[in-house]
């Protein structure tokens, strides 16, 4: 189990600049320690958050992607372009109840998709995204909000939509439109407190010593409550 | 994959039946406040105590941490704040707290500003997995909730803001849904709660392994849709004060243009969250890369006292394999549904669902004595084991409840229905910060704070969920109280920057140059200003609200 730390470096270009780096290492730290924080905006570093968006392509024909940056690891002869996608567009305001009508009303460029599939190669989160457009257009909300669970909204989808149809926008409307409608709230909630003993838990917990607060706090998580 | 560390993972799996139909009951036994003392970071690290400030002479905290307190500004000495903007209220952060603040103000008279380092919902809550607590169940009650976090947080939290915060679960899961938030449900319709690592009852809510996502993606979008200004990539770099100790401002470093902006405002919030990317003594984190613990900073120079700054949370199961996603979490919500954490022998030696800085000292405890599994690139850690999981809920669990963990494991061709994966603490969570009371103030007039900036709430260890609820609770409550209490314009000046320089020449200089440092050291990014002066003209109050034309408009 021995670590390898002399491997030998390999090169991959950046925007077209050529960088010598070690292989396998996540794509952004390789950034850093090359001086070369600000060459793709970067967030979260956990995959969450879709702000360093790149496409990678081979010279040699081994398939390319567009991908998270942070996700990514570095491989001979890679060429990243950091392909920055910009704020979220104006967002329709939800909708109680949503169905077909209401989405097409709020987003009036549904039915441009030609089913090219470019939305779907384009995400990072492999979420069926042409698949789900169909969906949408068959009023299947429940599932396009579950095909959406993952969806850390980085635009790519949306950028590389030659008709400016925009599924992750519209997934999150379904998703948000369907979270808040009336009905479903209340079937939702387990609303069931004993109100009956606040006062007298409330005066156990919180006496003035703090050390007899922590020794009483412990024996309210053991019995459960006020001891008899 | 992994066959470099074949033979281990071959005992786990062999002893996987075993432990699934003998379950051992006296691992509590294993766990000691001694066992903090001998292996927790925040006992073992290099620390020391702060020379200057409202916290001078307190318990020693990180060195990392006190060289950046007591650090110089980036400031020019020669900057005159000008106010180039002029606000009702300067939020500053961009994630839950800041978001969650923004929202209670909008359809109000105030005029909004908030400044985020990155974009906006780049930050801690975003990557937040596991869940978010709330006394919901039917056996459950907010004194029940209280009582487990003010014993994880060893009776260290702050009674009043605790309370507080679990009386407010319930609207707080209600305020979410409403604005869209969709958390996993039962059959019957009612809201699937988990157990969480110190809870006495299944408490935790969530959606999936991605609960912070749901809530980030939701409350951006509902802050889009509201007045809010937003101003993307403006990190804040120092508070502007009157002259009298009341805050009035704040100067923003934008990281696009590298110029500066001074903003003039009757009321601040930090919400700037915690400090994971310090990385005291050269610890993996689970934090984004803005969590530099500026709002630390700007608050203790202009004179806010903090509190429990000496502790920090270690999240027990940090990926440790692959290199790619060393220091990310395995979310806690595994070890809920019956992961279990085992040693190089397939062998359990701690309770999985006991307090977190607990469970964090028992995983380094065995790797230091010699039953960790070493890496190809040298890390130590102890397995996780998720088949486990499948065992125990039934096949396609993780697939079901974890798509984030399956799909970013996948990338790295990991299985973890087949494997367990190799786990260390990483640090997590702020648990300290600036003090503030039940209304989100701090000890400056004119200044607010809430979320993972703030400390008190968790004590000195929080619990799983604790925080998400946190930051929709104090978000909102600031908001609130700002819209209650906000005081009049005043003078922008710079005199408690002057005065802290002067006691800044009283003790040795910091290593640090200045402070904020914005950006994790790892990440080489240099902060230059350009002094050149604003143009006014072309700054937009409004952030970035870029659209690519659309090649069709017209058509319909």
């Amino acid at each position: 189990m021995k670590v390898d730390m002399d491997e030998k470096e390999i090169e991959i270009k950046i925007s077209g600049k050529t960088l010598k780096v070690k292989p396998g290492v996540p794509l952004i730290k390789a950034l850093w320690n090359e001086g070369l924080p600000e060459e793709i905006q970067t967030g979260c570093m956990g995959g969450a958050c879709g702000a360093c968006t790149v496409t990678v392509r081979f010279p040699d024909g081994r398939k390319g992607k567009s991908d998270l940056a942070c996700m990514m690891t570095t491989a001979e002869g890679m060429e990243v372009f950091p392909y920055r996608i910009e704020a979220m567009p104006q967002i329709p305001h939800l909708i109680a109840n949503p169905n077909l009508e209401k989405l097409k009303k709020s987003f009036p460029t549904l039915d441009r998709c030609t089913k090219c599939g470019s939305c779907t190669s384009a995400c990072p989160m492999d979420i069926p995204v042409m698949d789900s457009i169909t969906r949408m257009q068959n009023n299947e909300f429940e599932n396009v909000a579950e095909d959406f669970v993952s969806c850390v909204h980085c635009g790519l989808c949306r950028f590389v939509c030659e008709d400016n149809v925009k599924p992750h926008n519209m997934a999150l409307w379904i998703r948000r439109s369907l979270a808040s409608s009336e009905e479903k709230l209340e079937t939702q909630r387990s609303d069931s407190f004993s109100t009956t003993d606040d006062a007298e838990e409330w005066s156990f917990l919180l006496p003035t010593d703090p050390k007899e607060r922590l020794k009483r706090a412990e024996i309210f998580r053991e019995t459960g409550g006020v001891p008899k | 994959m992994m066959d470099w560390a074949k033979n281990s993972i071959d005992l786990v799996n062999q002893s996987r039946l075993d432990r699934f139909e003998n379950p051992v009951d006296n691992l509590e036994k294993n766990i000691s406040n001694d066992l903090l003392k001998k292996y927790h970071p925040d006992y073992v690290g290099e620390k020391r105590s702060l020379k200057i400030g409202p916290n001078k002479g307190d318990l020693p905290i990180p060195l990392e941490l006190a060289n950046l307190l007591e650090a110089d500004s980036p400031l020019p000495h020669d900057f005159e704040p000008t106010a180039d903007l002029e606000t009702d209220v300067l939020i500053i952060g961009g994630g839950g707290a800041g978001t969650a603040a923004a929202i209670a103000l909008q359809a109000t008279d105030l005029k909004v500003h908030l400044a985020t380092k990155l974009r906006l919902g780049d930050s801690n809550t975003v990557m937040a997995e596991g869940g978010i607590q709330a006394s919901i169940g039917k056996d459950d009650s907010p004194r029940k909730h209280y009582a487990d976090a003010f014993v994880g947080g060893h009776g260290e939290n702050d009674s009043d803001l605790l309370r507080y915060l679990c009386e407010n679960g319930l609207k707080s899961i209600d305020w979410l849904a409403q604005l869209g938030c969709m958390f996993d449900r039962n059959q019957d319709g009612t809201y699937r709660l988990k157990s969480g690592g110190g809870t006495s009852t299944p408490r935790v809510l969530a959606c999936r392994d991605i609960t912070g996502l749901e809530i980030m993606r939701v409350l951006r979008e509902a802050i889009r849709q509201g007045d809010t200004h937003i101003l993307e990539n403006h990190s804040a770099i120092e508070l502007l004060d009157d002259g009298n100790g009341v805050a009035t401002g704040a100067v923003l470093w934008n990281s696009q243009t590298k110029k500066l902006i001074s903003v003039s405002a009757r009321a601040i919030l930090i919400a700037s969250g915690g400090g994971g990317q310090l990385r005291f003594g050269g610890t993996t984190t689970s934090n984004h890369i803005g969590a530099t613990g500026d709002g630390l900073v700007l608050a203790y120079r202009l004179g806010c006292a903090l509190v429990n700054i000496h502790s920090w949370q270690y999240h027990p199961s940090g990926f440790c394999y692959p290199e790619a996603l060393v220091g990310q979490l395995a979310t806690e919500a595994l070890r809920s549904l019956g992961a279990q954490i085992v040693n190089c022998d397939g062998e359990r030696f701690v309770d999985e669902l006991n307090y977190r800085d607990k469970v964090a000292a028992a995983i380094i405890k065995e790797c230091s004595q010699g039953k960790g599994i070493q890496t190809p690139s040298g890390k130590t850690g102890v397995w996780l084991d998720l088949p486990m999981v499948e065992l125990k809920q039934g096949k396609g669990t993780l697939r079901k409840l974890f798509p984030g963990l399956v799909h970013r494991l996948g990338r790295f061709d990991i299985e973890p229905e087949k494997n367990p994966i190799l786990i260390y603490p990483t640090l997590h969570y702020q648990n300290g910060g600036i003090r503030v009371n039940r209304s989100c103030q701090t000890d400056i007039q004119g200044l607010w704070a809430a979320g993972e900036a703030t400390g008190g709430l968790h004590g000195t260890n929080r619990l799983m969920g604790n925080s998400l609820l946190d930051i929709i609770v104090f978000g909102r409550l600031a908001g609130k109280s700002i819209l209650e209490n906000i005081p009049e314009r005043k003078p922008t000046t710079l005199t408690a920057l002057k005065k802290f320089r002067r006691s800044l020449e009283g003790i040795p200089k910091s290593t640090r140059t200045y402070s904020p440092q914005l950006f994790p050291d790892e990440s080489n990014w240099k902060m230059e200003i350009d002094k050149e002066e604003q143009n006014n003209q072309s700054f937009s109050n409004e952030g970035s609200s870029f659209e690519p034309p659309d090649p069709f408009a017209g058509r319909f």
